[in-house]
């Protein structure tokens, strides 16, 4: 096996190892900009050591997709790893309407999710399950709207093609629409690993929170395990966003590798900025926001499909 | 042929043993055993047909007009057979042991019509000439009609029938508009004669294509036709309102699918009409759905989205073959044909499933249930198996219909055609899965999950295995279709190519094949991951100390069931979003709130014209009054006007 034909499967375990960092660079940044020293850029690494050590309690009254919320999260944070072309050229597995495939994975992991939040009979948790899947709805509309404008714009049906290679030519003769693909995609990414202006992954103020407040009832190696897959999903996402933003299929295999890891940081930094320079928005006001990055999204389809 | 007419004739036999053993513990037993070998004849006969790729037929000789009766299966008809016999005799089954939970009702006439119901619905497909098509068709109307009657006694199946009768008879004038328009005064009614002959043009064709659109739109439900079908499912039992939403609405996409197989390439206008009223149905029948808070009210409008979905496929193969691109338009009809099966197998699961919850707590209403995840752990597995698979999501059945239309959508958005447009029905299908997601989320979670609300949710227990039985072979017919999808890919694509009526090119349509694959491929992965991530959970979790302790509460110790999210509060911020368009009345109060929907179609413009036919009909009434003196008067004014008439066109022809 070349290094050519290993880089996808480096890159994905690059991702997995990465994946706590994303996070902490965001909130290092943010701490930063705001006049702060912040947490170490590697927090979550320790926190999820210690997690792993941590007894758990489980509500009386949960039952099996309580149970379910790590492994599901886990299994399909893993899997949506492995259709990303995360190395900038292919993913681990990739076939004709992975893109479908990709975004349903993380639906899957939303649905056990919200059941297992429901699982307590909390009202906190309950709010958190209504506000999930009522900004997650919007999101996967817009979702697909950026990845339908992608599909148009490289005539393919796959991630590997869509981020991956030919992508590179089309930002020379279409660049305008995919600026704004591009922004969409940030937008939805904020929203979809519930960052500000959404949601504020800080604050324990449970009136304030949409996924802080579905794994309120979670403790142990099972809450470690959540974080660190919402971790991943987080630098899956970003890793997509960089690839389209910024194609690089065109260098050599370690090149690529590079980019990736310097790609995450690069997020990171970004995420950090926007929760520095804006408050989270009102609730009623998220719907306008995410419909917003559809707007992006769905004006970037339009020109490329004129 | 001959299994069929003996599987036919087991059904019919099925029935007489209702009538002859009327409620003795033997019938049951007969009655299932009939169904069941009448059902495995059937479906043998279909699976033969798709196999070979032949159509079989028999002409019955007959004098009537409209020529021959000509009965017979073709691929088409062979995959409808299967969706008609399989659910059928599962929730067959199933519906004895459902109407052994009712005292009052005398179970064995509806036992015996729903037999005879699966019967006629075989004939339908089967029918290869206008008149035995129209004759079966009516048979279906009335035999759902007697099943939705089936609990009389309460006046709510009776207001459910009447709306249902009128319904589908607007659509019945539709389809004979539809097949005299066909027919154009020849003599020979078979359906390959009309193939034959359709070379329609002009007004005739738009006529043929609206008139298909209505007649067969309103036994399908799409939006705005589908105002029947919510109450008739709410009001009917459990097992046909399985029968009616698995089975019955598909044949209305039997109809459009049989006449664009007889008139051939529709007109690319036709495919954009279509793939629009499909979204729309789509999105407004998801949308809905999320408002209702009567379980199968819930789920029958989930029946308005998903023949949306396929619908969708079925205008994206129209506007595909308009424009020649065969292999497409094979996804498309692929997509659509495969999406009705799919959704035959989980409606039907989820309504069983419901039917067993409503029996064992007496009531329909999310607001008064809750933690029956414990008190009935085999039906919460189903529910949760056909949740996930009517949601679309990996690695069950739903999935694999929605993958190919997704994919569809997305090549047509490749192509330098105005085709390109159909790319916009990919964000539409996304959001109709997001709806669809929040909507299981909140039937699952409020039914299932957390502490029950009310004391029947609470004495709740596991139902018989007449109840279980049909469940679990659906359930596991679902998770076979979402693992292995080669399994029906190539056969949807087969058909589709027939209903086409051209030869799909053996190696396109093999790039489909070949990525069916790849999505066996993927559920394994996925299935395989969460194995893994499983035993690292258990590895993990054996390492540490594991307590159970009451649900967090911020302190608080007086916590009631009370203080759980209701279905009207989880379904409230998303409809807030699409406004006037979710159809609730909201109730706020400083200690509840509660939202209760209604029918845009049906309350807002359908009962009110009703109520205004009625008013000119009153208006009418004083020509009856009864006395023989006055019909005599009747009758002699309308002689005399007719022979004025003869009179004034000029004596005889």
């Amino acid at each position: 096996m070349t290094f050519e034909q290993a880089s996808p499967l480096v890159a994905l375990l690059l991702t997995l190892v990465l994946a706590p960092l994303v996070p902490g660079v965001a909130t290092r940044t943010r701490a930063f900009l705001t006049g702060r020293r912040g947490s170490p850029v590697w927090q979550l690494y320790s926190d999820l050591w210690k997690l792993s050590r941590r007894g758990i309690v489980y509500a009386r009254v949960t039952t099996t997709p309580f149970r379910l919320v790590p492994i599901v999260a886990l299994a399909a944070a893993v899997v949506a790893a492995l259709l990303v072309p995360l190395d900038g050229r292919t993913s681990v597995f990739a076939f004709a309407g992975d893109v479908v495939a990709f975004a349903y994975t993380l639906a899957l992991a939303r649905f056990v999710l919200v059941l297992g939040a429901l699982d307590t009979g909390s009202s906190f948790e309950g709010m958190g399950a209504s506000r999930e899947v009522t900004f997650a709805t919007l999101v996967e509309f817009a979702l697909f709207l950026g990845l339908a404008a992608l599909s148009v714009a490289t005539r393919q049906l796959s991630l590997s093609g869509v981020a991956g290679e030919p992508l590179a030519d089309r930002w020379m003769t279409a660049a305008p629409a995919l600026v704004m693909v591009a922004a969409g995609l940030f937008v939805l990414l904020l929203a979809e690993c519930s960052r500000s202006p959404v949601d504020d992954p800080t604050t324990h103020l449970e009136l304030t929170m949409i996924h802080e407040v579905m794994i309120l009832d979670h403790s142990g190696p099972d809450l470690g395990v959540i974080l660190y897959a919402s971790a991943v999903k987080l630098s899956v996402l970003s890793a997509l966003l960089a690839r389209v933003a910024w194609p690089v299929a065109h260098l050599e295999p370690a090149a690529r590798l590079g980019t990736l890891a310097a790609s995450l940081v690069l997020v990171g930094v970004l995420v950090g900025v926007v929760e520095a320079s804006m408050a989270r928005l009102k609730l009623p006001k998220v719907p306008l926001y995410i419909a917003g990055g559809a707007a992006l999204s769905g004006l970037g389809l339009v020109l490329l499909l004129r | 042929m001959t299994p069929l007419w003996i599987g036919l004739g087991l059904f019919v036999l099925a029935a007489a043993a209702q009538v002859a053993l009327r409620g003795r513990r033997a019938a049951d037993s007969v009655f299932s055993i009939l169904v069941l070998a009448g059902s495995a004849l059937g479906i043998a006969t279909a699976a033969g047909v798709l196999r070979a790729g032949v159509t079989l037929s028999t002409t019955i000789p007959s004098a009537l007009p409209g020529g021959d009766w000509v009965i017979g299966v073709d691929s088409l008809s062979a995959v409808f057979l299967v969706v008609i016999l399989g659910v059928g005799s599962l929730s067959a089954v199933y519906g004895i042991g459902y109407m052994r939970y009712d005292d009052e009702t005398v179970a064995w006439p509806s036992h015996a019509f729903f037999a005879l119901e699966v019967a006629a619905l075989a004939l339908v497909v089967c029918a290869r000439s206008v008149v035995p098509f129209m004759g079966a068709w009516e048979l279906m109307a009335i035999g759902s009609l007697l099943l939705i009657l089936t609990e009389y006694r309460h006046a709510e199946a009776r207001r459910a029938g009447f709306i249902y009768i009128v319904a589908t008879h607007v659509g019945t004038l539709a389809l004979f508009a539809l097949f005299a328009t066909l027919a154009r005064g020849s003599g020979d009614w078979t359906f390959d004669a009309l193939a034959r002959g359709a070379e329609l043009s002009g007004g005739a064709l738009v006529a043929v294509l609206v008139l298909a659109l209505v007649g067969f739109g309103v036994k399908a439900g799409l939006v705005p036709l589908h105002f029947w079908l919510p109450p008739a499912h709410a009001a009917a039992p459990s097992h046909v309102s399985a029968l009616m939403s698995g089975v019955v609405i598909k044949i209305g996409i039997y109809g459009l699918l049989r006449v664009l197989w007889l008139i051939g390439t529709p007109p690319f206008w036709w495919g954009w009409t279509v793939l629009t009223i499909g979204a729309l149905s789509a999105i407004l029948g998801v949308l809905w759905a999320l408002a209702q808070h009567d379980i199968k009210r819930l789920l029958a409008y989930h029946s308005v989205e998903n023949i949306g979905i396929i619908l969708m496929g079925i205008g994206l193969a129209g506007v595909a073959s308009a424009h020649g691109r065969p292999v497409l338009a094979a996804i498309g009809y692929g997509a659509a044909l495969l999406h009705t099966l799919n959704h035959a197998l989980f409606k039907s699961l989820l309504f069983l499933c419901a039917g067993a919850v409503y029996r064992e707590t007496g009531t329909r209403d999310l607001e008064r249930l809750g933690g029956l995840a414990r008190r009935m752990p085999v039906v919460w597995l189903l529910f949760a198996v056909g949740a996930a698979a009517i949601v679309g999501l990996p690695p069950l059945n739903g999935f694999v219909s929605e993958w190919l239309l997704y994919r569809g959508l997305l090549e047509a958005g490749q192509s330098a055609e105005a085709m390109r447009l159909a790319v916009l029905g990919v964000p539409a299908l996304a959001l109709v899965g997001g709806l669809a997601l929040a909507c299981f989320a909140k039937v699952a979670g409020v039914v299932f999950l957390g502490t029950a609300r009310s004391s029947p949710a609470v004495e709740a227990r596991e139902p018989n295995a007449w109840l279980r039985g049909p469940a679990i072979v659906i359930a596991v017919a679902c998770a076979v279709i979402g693992v292995a999808p080669p399994l029906v890919i190539p056969i949807a694509l087969r058909t589709a190519g027939y209903v086409e009526s051209v030869a799909l090119d053996v190696d396109a349509a093999a790039g489909v094949t070949h990525s069916a694959w790849q999505v066996a491929r993927f559920a394994l992965v996925l299935l395989f991951a969460t194995g893994v991530a499983a035993l690292v959970m258990r590895w993990l979790r054996a390492r540490v100390v594991r307590r159970e302790l009451d649900t967090w509460a911020c302190a608080y110790t007086a916590v009631t069931p009370r203080m759980q999210y209701t279905a009207s509060s989880f379904a409230a911020p998303l409809l807030d979003v699409f406004g006037a368009a979710s159809g609730i009345r909201t109730h706020r109060g400083a200690t509840v709130f509660h939202s209760e929907p209604f029918d845009l179609v049906l309350d807002r413009a359908v009962a009110p014209a009703w109520a205004m036919v009625q008013r000119v009909a009153v208006r009418l009434r004083g020509l009856q009054q009864g006395r023989l003196r006055t019909y005599l008067v009747y009758v002699v004014v309308t002689l005399t006007m007719l022979l004025a008439y003869l009179v004034v066109r000029g004596g005889t022809r």
